[in-house]
Order: structure tokens, then C-alpha cells, then sequence
């Protein structure tokens, strides 16, 4: 039971040895604060990076920009080989984001957000499309409700939708923003068997989460931010063994 | 992000310039009240042209030079054109209301209403709205890069509707009245006004140039703010 | 081919939820022809006044209740969580602009054939005859108003105070739009009107295709973030 579509993702024009991503100096300014500042992240392709840290650390703003969803104030972004933000569609088309809260529309159905979802990917209605749309439907528990207003949908429904919204699109940068949020144990144990798929698939991985379930205990590394910087980086395992007390470095 | 400064060899031509602005300006206005004769046809009064066509022409080389910096803000993301486009903006929409203020100024004695139609008055009177436009964006929009990008888009797409409206305004008109004769100007009256045009054009240098040096330090300001 | 299916994409959405969201147009519409009552009151029962100048009554009613119609252009992705919902997905940016253009077209004139009998019958209006070159001048300048309404409802989407900028900022570039608009409109219609019809033709087409092409160039400006 893999993800749809290819088994495996190929890993385009980045090559074996080019990392997903390289961040130099990366800072974002807002209005009247700085959400990122001097932010170094490297990260290799095939990795699984949990990101964690408080309300306001700047976990949103470091994925949003990795996904191109921002743009840098400050500093270098290379995201797969593209630099940012010259070449912002092609790491579009590469990576995808999974927000905390689904970027849906209320007044359509789950069925129709997703179809709206492929049409805005370029992708063509047919058959097989959406064969693909119930497969994922399937997966994430939703099939039943499919046809039911997103208006009716739990947190918990609008949190399966996004899910399944990003299983239709395998693609080489995964980037997960609290995903477990919202989410019921089964929701909970769905994520993580579905980050395993992705990882077995080759994508590379960067997850933001309070909370501390599987797939952040197994990722290859921690990176804690706070006020907009990286504090701590090392593996899950440091980190949880800790003495008491200890803070960011 | 590169860091604007102004470097004190430009201040020095800064005052220089002031000084030349300074000169003809007191020049200009000397021959406009003193020494030209008053018109044969419209009086005294006639003498407020020489500051309303000047400040008419400032009010769109002002503009011009907002859709120059607009553009290339746009191209080089470079801030110290937006900060220019922003100081332009703000002495221009000042030159504007004069030249507005001046045409009504005139027009009541010599057409006895406050206000005509007139397309290229009323041209002006479109851009001064255009400009507040440009204006209010910046004031509301607080996040410096969101500022210079939307109001770099509002000075392009403002300025190519003044020629716009120019023409649409002066076809209307014409619909219901004959075209106003154009005034035949004597030599002196064409020196004077050239020499007043010279001396606002100085002034709008001088000014842009101190505006920009205030831009400078309020952006720095503003960096310093939202450290953290 | 892909960005016409993105420009489809958002097209089909925006009607389906315009469709559901029962009310919104119905209350525009109703809006659109109090205008018009408002007018003849505030004008007065001179016929024969109203009936010269109905093009422009018209046309500023038009005008009014564009400008709350382009407003809500991103009403949905703001209820959906922001623009972002758009930029999820590759592509061309500006095929969010093109859809939101045509969404905006259409709904505008769904609103003017409702408005146009309503001020024909309001005002005296003789149309007929000249039901197909009016209509036509209605699209052009409809065209041009959409192109610098759904422009400027992104840039505005933003803005402190945007129920205030948006017209602020569209209104005097639609100077040349409804100047044409009206007085093609009241040549046409109006034996006693001067002026000829194809100069303003003219005009409005190149208005319409001078800021497509502006707008449609400088859109993804306005996407960044």
C-alpha cells in the first residue's frame, strides 16, 4: 500500500550529492519583526528533519519559505538544486506543502477541493484522475464523506482532506506543518506510516511538530528553533535524553 | 540587501545646488512681479502663470520620475529607488495641489468660475488623486518590501493612465466646446517663463535630494525597529 | 495548456461556490437598481433630463456596484485561509488572474443585463435598435473596468483600510473607461448627442488591451510574499 502513482521518487536534476537544501544566513523580515534570523540548515536529500520549538519560533516561516511559499529577506535559500527566488515555480513543482490548516474551500466538497486541487496542478480530468482522487480519499477515511460541504468537516476531516491532497502529488520535498494537529490516534498513526512510505520513496522530509510521536523519534535529526533561530541541532535521541533543566545550546 | 548612505562629497553638491536653486528662484520671481509688463488682455493676473505652468511641469516631471524609480525598484529590488520614487511622490503631489490651487487662482477672474473643465486642468486633477493613491498605499502597507513592491506597481500603472485620461478628457471636451485658444506668448513672457520653469525644476532637485536623505534615516530607523 | 487549466480551475471554483453562496448576487443586483431609484429621487422628475443623461446614471451605478464586486474577488481564498490556498499548487501565476478576471467579467455583466432594462425602463432609455452596439460598448468597458479591478483587489487584499483603496486607487484609472463607456453609450442612443461612436470605440479597445497586457505582465508581483 504505497503512495500513488511511482513507487519511488527520482530525484530530477539535484543529483546524489546535491543536498535538498541549503539555507545561508536565511532571514525573514515582517512589518515590525523578524519571523526568521541567520537561519544555516542543510539538509540532505532522503533525510527526515523534525523541526520543533514554541509558538512564534519560526518553524512556519522556515518551511514556507523552503517551499516557496515566502521569500528570503536575507540570506541564500537552495532549495533541490534551484536557487531561490529565481527559479520558485520549478521547487513548486518539486516539494509541497502540508499546512496546519488545510488551505480549503468550505462551500465544496471534500471530492471537489481535490479536484480542484489536480486541475490546479496541471493536470487533466479523466478517469484515471479520479481513480486517483478515491484511492486517496480511501486512504485518509474520507471516501464516505467525500461528497458531504468541507463547511461539515471536522478539523480532524479538513486535516485527512490536506493529507490526501498530498498524496495525489508525489514529489521529492515533503514539507509537513504540525501535522498531527487536529488529528485522533488513527489520524495520528496515518501520518506517520505515511512518512514512512515517503521516506522509503526517497522524498525528503522536513517536519514541524509540537508533539513528540513516531515520526519525530525516528527522524535522522532535531533541529530546535526559538524566536526565529535555531538553538539546537543533533539527533532526537540527545535530545530526549537531556538532563532536566537543560535548554537550547 | 545593500545599505543606503549618502556620502558628504554629495552633500557638498547638495548645497551648491540649493544655493543655484536659491538664485534663479529669487531671480524668476523678481523679473515675474517686477519687471515683465503685465498682459494686454489679462492683467496682473496673468502673472500667476508664472508659477502655475511651472509648477504644472513639476507636478508631472515628478511623476515621471516615480515611474522611473518604480520600474527599476521592480527589476533591481534595490530600496533606495523606492526611496526615491517615495520623496518624488511627495514633493510632486505638493505641486500638484499648487498648480490646482493657482489654476482656480486664475480662472475666477479671468473666466469667472472657480473651476472649469478644462482637460488639462482637470488631467491634474486626476493625477493629484493618482498620487494620493501612491501616497496611501505606502502609509498603509508597513512591511517595507510589500511597500516599495505596491507602490512601485501603483507609479507604473498610474502614470500610463495620465496620457490616457489627457486624451479621453480633451475628446470629451471638445464634444461641447471649442477648443480654449491657445495664448500666444510675447518673447519676454516666454524668457520669464523659462527662467521660473529653470528655477522650480532646481528646487524640485534640491528638495528631492533633502527628502531623500530624511528617506534614508527613517528607513534605518524603521531597520532598527524590528531587530529581534 | 496547463495554465488554461489553472485559469479553468479558478473559474469553476469561483461559480460553484458563487452558486452556492445563495444571496451574494441577488443582493448585489438589488443594490445595482436601488442606485438607479436613488438617482431619479435625487434628480428629480425632470424626464427629459434623466432620459439625457441616463447612460451616465447608468454607468456610475455600474461603477458602484463593480467596485463591491471586486472586492470580494479573493473572498473565498480568504475564508479558505489566505492566498497561499492558490500557491500551493506549480503553474502560472497568471493564470490566477486570468481566472479571477473572467469570474469578475462575467458576474459584472450578469449584473448589467440586469441593470441596463431597469435604467431603460427608469429613464426612458431608447434602446431598441440598438440593443447589440450597446451591449457591445457595455463588454468593452466592463472588460476594461474588471482587468483594473481584479488587479488592483490583489494588491489591496493586503491593505490597511482596502475597503477605502481599493476604489481610491481604481477609480481614476477608470476615468478614460466610463468617459468612453457613457458617451459611446449616449451617441448611440441619444439623436441629440454629438460626437462620434467609433473614436471612443477606439479608445476602450485600447484601454482594454493596454492595461491586459500591463496588468496581466505584472501580476505575479503582486503574488510574492
Amino acid at each position: 500500500m504505497g503512495q500513488l502513482g511511482e513507487a519511488s521518487v527520482s530525484t530530477g536534476s539535484s543529483g546524489a550529492g546535491t543536498p535538498a537544501l541549503r539555507l545561508g544566513g536565511a532571514g525573514k523580515r515582517f512589518a515590525r519583526n523578524w519571523g526568521l534570523r541567520d537561519v544555516d540548515l542543510e539538509v540532505g536529500p532522503g533525510e527526515l528533519v523534525a523541526l520543533t520549538g514554541p509558538n512564534g519560533a519560526g518553524k512556519t516561516t522556515l518551511l514556507k519559505i523552503v517551499s516557496a511559499l515566502h521569500r528570503a529577506t536575507t540570506g541564500t535559500v537552495e532549495v533541490l538544486g534551484c536557487r531561490l527566488p529565481a527559479e520558485e515555480n520549478l521547487v513548486r513543482e518539486r516539494s509541497t506543502l502540508l499546512p496546519p490548516h488545510g488551505y480549503v474551500y468550505e462551500q465544496l466538497t471534500g471530492l471537489e477541493n481535490l479536484r480542484f486541487a489536480r486541475l490546479m496542478a496541471g493536470v487533466k480530468p479523466t478517469s484515471e484522475t479520479r481513480e486517483q482522487i478515491d484511492r486517496a480519499l480511501d486512504r485518509v477515511g474520507l471516501l464516505a464523506a467525500a461528497d458531504e460541504r468541507v463547511g461539515g468537516y471536522s478539523s480532524g476531516m479538513r486535516k485527512r482532506l490536506a493529507i490526501a491532497r498530498l498524496l495525489l502529488r508525489p514529489v521529492e520535498l515533503v514539507l509537513m506543518d504540525e501535522p498531527y494537529a487536529s488529528l485522533d490516534v488513527a489520524g495520528i498513526e496515518l501520518v506517520d506510516e505515511i512518512v514512512g512510505e515517503l521516506r522509503a520513496g526517497g522524498s525528503t522530509i522536513l517536519l514541524a511538530s509540537h508533539r513528540w510521536e513516531r515520526a519525530i523519534r525516528e527522524a535522522d535529526r532535531l533541529v530546535v528553533m526559538e524566536r526565529g533561530r535555531i538553538t539546537w541541532m543533533g539527533s532526537p535521541g540527545e535530545w530526549a535524553g537531556r538532563p532536566a533543566g537543560a535548554g537550547g545550546a | 540587501m545593500s545599505e543606503p548612505s549618502v556620502s558628504p562629497r554629495l552633500r557638498g553638491w547638495h548645497r551648491i545646488l540649493g544655493l543655484v536653486a536659491l538664485v534663479t528662484t529669487v531671480s524668476g520671481s523678481v523679473v515675474a512681479l517686477f519687471l515683465v509688463p503685465p498682459d494686454a488682455l489679462q492683467g496682473q493676473v496673468e502673472r500667476l502663470l508664472y508659477v502655475h505652468v511651472p509648477a504644472a511641469w513639476l507636478a508631472f516631471l515628478a511623476f515621471f520620475v516615480v515611474f522611473v524609480m518604480s520600474v527599476l525598484y521592480l527589476i533591481q529590488r534595490d530600496p533606495r529607488w523606492d526611496m526615491v520614487a517615495a520623496s518624488s511622490a511627495e514633493i510632486g503631489v505638493l505641486f500638484t495641489a499648487l498648480t490646482l490651487a493657482l489654476g482656480s487662482l486664475w480662472g475666477k477672474p479671468t473666466w469667472g468660475v472657480w473651476w472649469t473643465w478644462d482637460p488639462r486642468i482637470t488631467t491634474t486633477a486626476i493625477l493629484l488623486v493618482i498620487y494620493v493613491g501612491y501616497l496611501a498605499v505606502r502609509s498603509f502597507a508597513e512591511d517595507p518590501e510589500r511597500r516599495a513592491r505596491w507602490s512601485a506597481v501603483v507609479g507604473i500603472v498610474g502614470f500610463a493612465d495620465v496620457p490616457i485620461v489627457y486624451l479621453s478628457v480633451t475628446w470629451w471636451r471638445s464634444l461641447h466646446q471649442p477648443p480654449s485658444s491657445p495664448m500666444s506668448m510675447a518673447p519676454a513672457f516666454v524668457w520669464t517663463l523659462m527662467l521660473n520653469v529653470l528655477a522650480f525644476t532646481l528646487v524640485y532637485w534640491y528638495l528631492l535630494l533633502r527628502r531623500y536623505r530624511v528617506a534614508v534615516a527613517e528607513r534605518e530607523l524603521e531597520d532598527r525597529a524590528a531587530e529581534g | 495548456m496547463e495554465m488554461w487549466l489553472r485559469t479553468w480551475a479558478i473559474l469553476w471554483k469561483d461559480i460553484l461556490i458563487e452558486v452556492r453562496t445563495k444571496g451574494t448576487f441577488n443582493a448585489m443586483a438589488f443594490f445595482a437598481a436601488l442606485i438607479l431609484f436613488i438617482f431619479s429621487f435625487a434628480i428629480g422628475p425632470d424626464f427629459e433630463l434623466l432620459r439625457r443623461i441616463a447612460a451616465g446614471l447608468l454607468w456610475v451605478g455600474i461603477t458602484f456596484t463593480g467596485l463591491l464586486a471586486l472586492a470580494r474577488t479573493y473572498h473565498s481564498e480568504e475564508l479558505a485561509g489566505g492566498l497561499e490556498a492558490l500557491l500551493l499548487y506549480p503553474g502560472e501565476p497568471r493564470a490566477i488572474f486570468l481566472g479571477k478576471l473572467i469570474g469578475n467579467l462575467m458576474v459584472l455583466l450578469v449584473v448589467e443585463a440586469i441593470l441596463y432594462p431597469v435604467a431603460a425602463v427608469l429613464f426612458h432609455m431608447q434602446l431598441a435598435g440598438h440593443v447589440l452596439p450597446v451591449a457591445g460598448i457595455a463588454v468593452l468597458g466592463t472588460f476594461g473596468f474588471s482587468v483594473i479591478g481584479t488587479f488592483y483587489s490583489a494588491l489591496t487584499l493586503h491593505l490597511r483600510a482596502r475597503e477605502v483603496m481599493l476604489p481610491l486607487l481604481v477609480l481614476p484609472l477608470l476615468v478614460p473607461v466610463i468617459l468612453g463607456a457613457v458617451s459611446a453609450t449616449a451617441a448611440l442612443i441619444d439623436p441629440s448627442a454629438r460626437g462620434g461612436v467609433g473614436g471612443w470605440v477606439r479608445l476602450l479597445i485600447a484601454f482594454d488591451v493596454l492595461y491586459f497586457v500591463v496588468c496581466t505582465w505584472t501580476f505575479p508581483v503582486l503574488l510574492e510574499r
